[in-house]
Formats: C-alpha cells, structure tokens, sequence
C-alpha cells in the first residue's frame, strides 16, 4: 500500500513558471530566515513548500524584482496553494492551524 | 488623493444582509435551494472569505490574466504545434475540452447560485467573482479548440460532448448534476468549491500543465495554469462554510458531502486524467507518473487540508490509496478497447519500453494488466484485429457511471457490488460507489445507466452500430486506435526474428 502522504506539515504556493515564480521563490528565502525553502520545479509550476508557516512580502518581491509589485498581483501566477492563506496588501501568509 | 486602505472598509462593503420589506427571510432564502440548515442569519454573516478581492482590483488582474492566455496563443499560432504533436498529446487536447469546457457553464450556475442564495455576504460578494471566473474558463476552452476544427472534426466535441449520450459524457454530466446543478448553496459550495476545486482541478489544470510544458504545448500549458489562478482564488469559499458547519455541530454533514465529492471525483479522474498521464502523454514528456500526481496533489495537499479543517480522513481512504495502483489501468484498458465509443484517438502506451516505464512504476503491472495487453497484442500481431474491437458493452457502475473495473489476472479483484432497492437492481463499481447511492437513494434511482438504457431498448439497432448513433459519434468522430495500429509492428518484428 502507498505510504499516506497526507501527514505532511508543507505549506506554500504554486506558481506558474516565469519571472515572478523565480522571484517569490527567492523572496521566500529572504522572507523566511531560519526555515528551509523547498523549490520542486515542475516545469510548467514552482511548488515552493515550508513547513508549518511561511511568508512573503511586497516589499521583498519588489527588491528581486526591481520593480514596483502589488501583492494582488501574484494572483496573476498563483495557481494553487498549500495550506490556508492570509492575503494583505503587504503580504501573503501561508499556514496551517493544526500541527501533525 | 489619500485612499483608504482596503481591509478598513472591505467588510462594511459587502454588509449586504439588509432586512427585507416586502417579502419573509425563508421567502427571500428557501432551505432548498440556500441550505443554511436553520443556523441564524447572524452567524452567516461571521463568515470570513480568506481570499477577499474587490471589483476594480478583479477587473484589472482578470485582463491581465486574459491578456497572457490570448498572446501565448496568438504568439505561438505560426509555430504550428499541432502538426508535429504527438497523436496521444492531440487525444488529450480533444478528450480534455469536451469533458469540461461545457462543464464551465454548469459551475457558472453553481456559483450562480451561491451569489444568489447563500445567506453569507462574503459567499454571495465572492461567488459574483466566481460566476465571471467560471464564464472565462468556458469561453477560453470552447475558442482555443475552435480554431482546430478546420483540422478535425474531432474538435467539435469540445461543444458538442456534454450536449450528445455519449457515455463519458453521460458519467460527467451525472457527476456535475449530483454535486453542482440539484444542490443547495452550501452543499453544492462545499462539495464544488472545496473538494473538487482545491482537490481534483489541480490534476487536470496543473499536473498536467507540467505535462504540457514537457511535451512543448506552451499554449495549452500556458491556458490550463491560468485558469486555475482562478480556482485557487474562488474555490476558497467552501473553506469558511466548514468551519461554520463544524462549529455549529454538524461535522458529520460537512464531512459526508466532502466524502460524496471526493470518491467521485476521483472515479472521474481515473477514467480522464489517469490515461492522459500514464499511456496518452510519450513516456519522453511525462514529468511524474499519475500516481505520483495524485499523492502530490490529492493525498499530499488536499487531503492535508481536510485534516486541518479538523474533518477526518474519508472512512474508505485505505481503499482510495491502493486503488491509486490500480483503478486507471483497468479504465485505460477498457477505454482503448471500446475506442470505436469515444470522441478521441486512445494512445495504447504499451510498448516494450513504456511496459517497463508501467512495471517500474506499479510494481506488479506486467503480472496484471499487462495480461490482458498480451492477449490483446497478440491478436494484433496475428492479423486478428477484429478480436481487438468490443461487440457487448461493459457493465457500468451506477454511480460513476464508467465501467466496473478490478485487477486481472495474478492480482484478480473484478467485483460487482449490488444493491437491491425497490425492486430494481443496481449495479457500483466498489463499496464507496454504493455507499455514495445509499446516502440519498432517491436522488439516484431513476436514473438510467449507458447499459440500462441499451437494454430498455432505448438504442437501435442493438449493436455497436445502435449505440454509436445514439451517442451522436458520426464517422470522423468515432474514436480509432491513436497511431491507427502501428505501434504494434515492434511486437510483429520482436515474434518475426523468434520465429526466424
């Protein structure tokens, strides 16, 4: 029988594969000190994935970038998500409210 | 001009529960068609949409959305894909777009319906969103394949499928019916939005968007991912619902509904998406195998977020995770020999090398399906082609409404499990199938299947010709073996030099 992938703790977006898919995956890095960022690069989508809690920022996607961003934008590139999702103007919060 | 922050009047915005004058508050929300299960308009208004939009800021990124869609099409129309694709990657283009571009209409009402009669403010501002969503998605997968129609009347089917008693068209529209157009606001909203749009639309319009990218269709990929930005905004609103029904006591409701939704759906994925990703795409271009997707997506994520809703495990999960080894091999099998019965090309996938890719990737594969293909390649390379071609139909579960499939051979498991009720016998395809009639027999019981409806005489002649016709498959559109056969010729030279 397959081993039940379901009790896992990874929480992040999926974002279609382009230049904004780049930069969140490196803003992650930057957004989330201490925490391991895992990039699963599918080609058509980055499966960006941290565990329990991560966060990113417009202000940190605008340094990669180099250029203005609205947070709002991301919806443009975000496929899917991981976990539940707190979306504000300055930030996008990924998480889960029970711990397995 | 200083503009004020969005999250300091967004609630206010869409504080809409005004109190009614000329009609009672049943009158204006009915429980059939609002399902607010008698918990007090107060507590609807508590729900908090996570993923909260207003109209300019929808307007400005839905264009822009549309914008890249339209231009990879546009830009990549003189590459002439098509012409050098893979006639498998061409069957999933033509079986994809007739299964759910028509569909998008049908969730275009099921959102319609939460806009209209949830008595959650957040729900109803949200599904106003959804509905337009919706309305893209059947607009953009009915243009794109337009354009190929000139090529194949294979095409049409992207309008055509749902409209026609074809039977995967029948088995999709007796899913979207059950879990979209008869349901109340809620239910339809927990079993639409939640399960299948944060659950299964993931395989189709991502998983195999990565398969897409592989095999070089930028414009498919490019198209499919977009669509889904959509879903993972929208499909948020059954979230809140859960929560709101788990608060108030109700857990078992909310965790049934998910359980319907979920079993199947599933069964819908095994016979359309799990032949795509594991026979119809060239072994070159497969990013992950279909199992490997669904524990990505499916086990991995959306099952996950079941578990965080503090909602359990459906109570057939160990079944759901052993058939993830099994189920779609026995559809594929069943779908590339009824062939003559669908609206595209079935790609066989069992060649030597794609047969050891199958063993590596389900252990046991050549001991079990790769039976029945031996049979089958066997015919072929003794000219026996027409042993190769169905003259009865399947027996076909009546719940999935697709054929009732086990493991042959060295793994044997085929099963009917019947249920008697009111003196009509019906047939499922597994414990879960029957279980799902058992919730609410009268919602199922008149309906007939493909194979009731073959023998109520309801399609003449009564053979193949018979029920070709009454599935509106006209020559051009009758489904063929994808490379017309010759991919049997390495198995015709591999007996040659034995023989020789």
């Amino acid at each position: 029988m397959s081993q039940d992938a379901s009790l896992n703790n990874m929480v992040g977006p999926i974002v279609r594969a382009g230049e904004v898919a780049d930069a969140v995956a490196e803003a992650m890095e930057i957004d989330n000190p201490g925490k391991e960022v895992i990039v699963d690069d599918k080609l058509a989508y980055l499966r960006i994935s941290v565990e329990d809690e991560c966060i990113l920022r417009k202000e940190t996607m605008e340094e990669v970038l180099g250029h203005s961003f609205e947070m709002r934008e991301l919806e443009i590139n975000l496929s899917s998500f991981a976990g539940k999702i707190e979306n504000t103007k300055d930030y996008v919060r990924f998480y889960f409210e029970r711990h397995l | 001009m200083a503009m004020i922050e969005r999250t300091e009047w967004y609630d206010l915005l869409r504080a809409t529960n005004w109190t009614p004058k000329y009609v009672t508050e049943d009158e204006l929300f009915p429980e059939e068609m609002s399902g607010h299960r008698g918990i007090p308009i107060e507590d609807w208004e508590t729900y908090d949409e996570p993923y909260k939009v207003t109209y300019p800021e929808y307007v400005e990124i839905q264009r822009e959305k549309d914008a890249g869609a339209y231009s990879v099409k546009a830009a990549l129309a003189r590459d002439k894909f098509l012409e050098r694709a893979d006639p498998g990657w061409i069957s999933i283009l033509q079986a994809h777009y007739g299964a759910l571009a028509l569909a998008e209409y049908g969730a275009i009402v099921g959102e319609a319906r939460m806009a209209r009669f949830s008595k959650a403010p957040g729900n109803r501002n949200m599904a106003t969103f959804g509905m337009m969503d919706e309305t893209r998605h059947a607009q953009l997968q009915l243009f794109f394949p337009h354009a190929n129609c000139k090529l194949d009347r294979k095409w049409d089917w992207a309008h055509k499928a749902l409209h026609t008693n074809e039977w995967a068209a029948l088995a999709g529209r007796h899913f979207f019916e059950d879990i979209i157009h008869s349901r109340d606001a809620i239910s339809m909203g927990i079993m639409l939005t939640f399960a299948f749009e944060t659950g299964f639309t993931n395989m189709q319009f991502l998983g195999l968007a990565a398969d897409a990218a592989e095999a070089g269709d930028h414009t498919f990929s490019s198209l499919i991912s977009s669509i889904q930005t959509d879903e993972s905004r929208h499909a948020q609103q059954g979230g809140p619902m859960v929560k709101l029904l788990v608060e108030k006591g109700m857990k078992a409701d909310a965790q049934r509904l998910i359980d319907i939704a979920f079993w199947r759906s599933w069964k819908l994925f095994s016979v359309l998406t799990g032949p795509m990703m594991d026979y119809y795409t060239p072994m070159e271009h497969r990013s992950q195998s279909f199992k490997e997707f669904m524990q990505e997506w499916i086990v991995g994520q959306f099952e996950r977020s079941i578990l965080d809703m503090g909602l359990d495990k459906p109570w057939y999960w160990d079944q759901f995770l052993r058939d993830l080894d099994e189920t779609h091999h026995g559809m594929h099998l069943g779908v590339w020999y009824w062939r003559p019965t669908v609206w595209w090309n079935p790609r066989a996938g069992v060649n030597p090398d794609e047969r050891e890719w199958l063993e590596e990737k389900y252990p046991g594969w050549n001991d079990t399906f790769g039976k029945c293909w031996d049979v089958i390649i066997d015919n072929l390379v003794n000219d026996r082609v027409e042993q190769t071609l169905p003259e009865t139909l399947p027996l076909v579960c009546n719940m999935s409404n697709i054929p009732i499939v086990g493991t042959p051979a060295d793994g044997w498991n085929v099963k009917d499990y019947p249920l008697k009720y009111k003196d009509r016998l019906y047939h499922f395809g597994s414990e879960p199938d029957r279980w799902c009639f058992e919730q609410e027999p009268e919602r199922y019981a008149d309906h007939l299947s493909f194979v009731d409806r073959f023998l109520a005489g309801m399609m003449e002649p009564m053979d193949l010709s018979g029920a070709l016709k009454y599935m509106s498959l006209a020559p051009g559109e009758i489904g063929e073996d994808a490379y017309g056969l010759a991919w049997a010729d390495i198995y015709k030279e591999m007996a040659h030099k034995k023989a020789g």
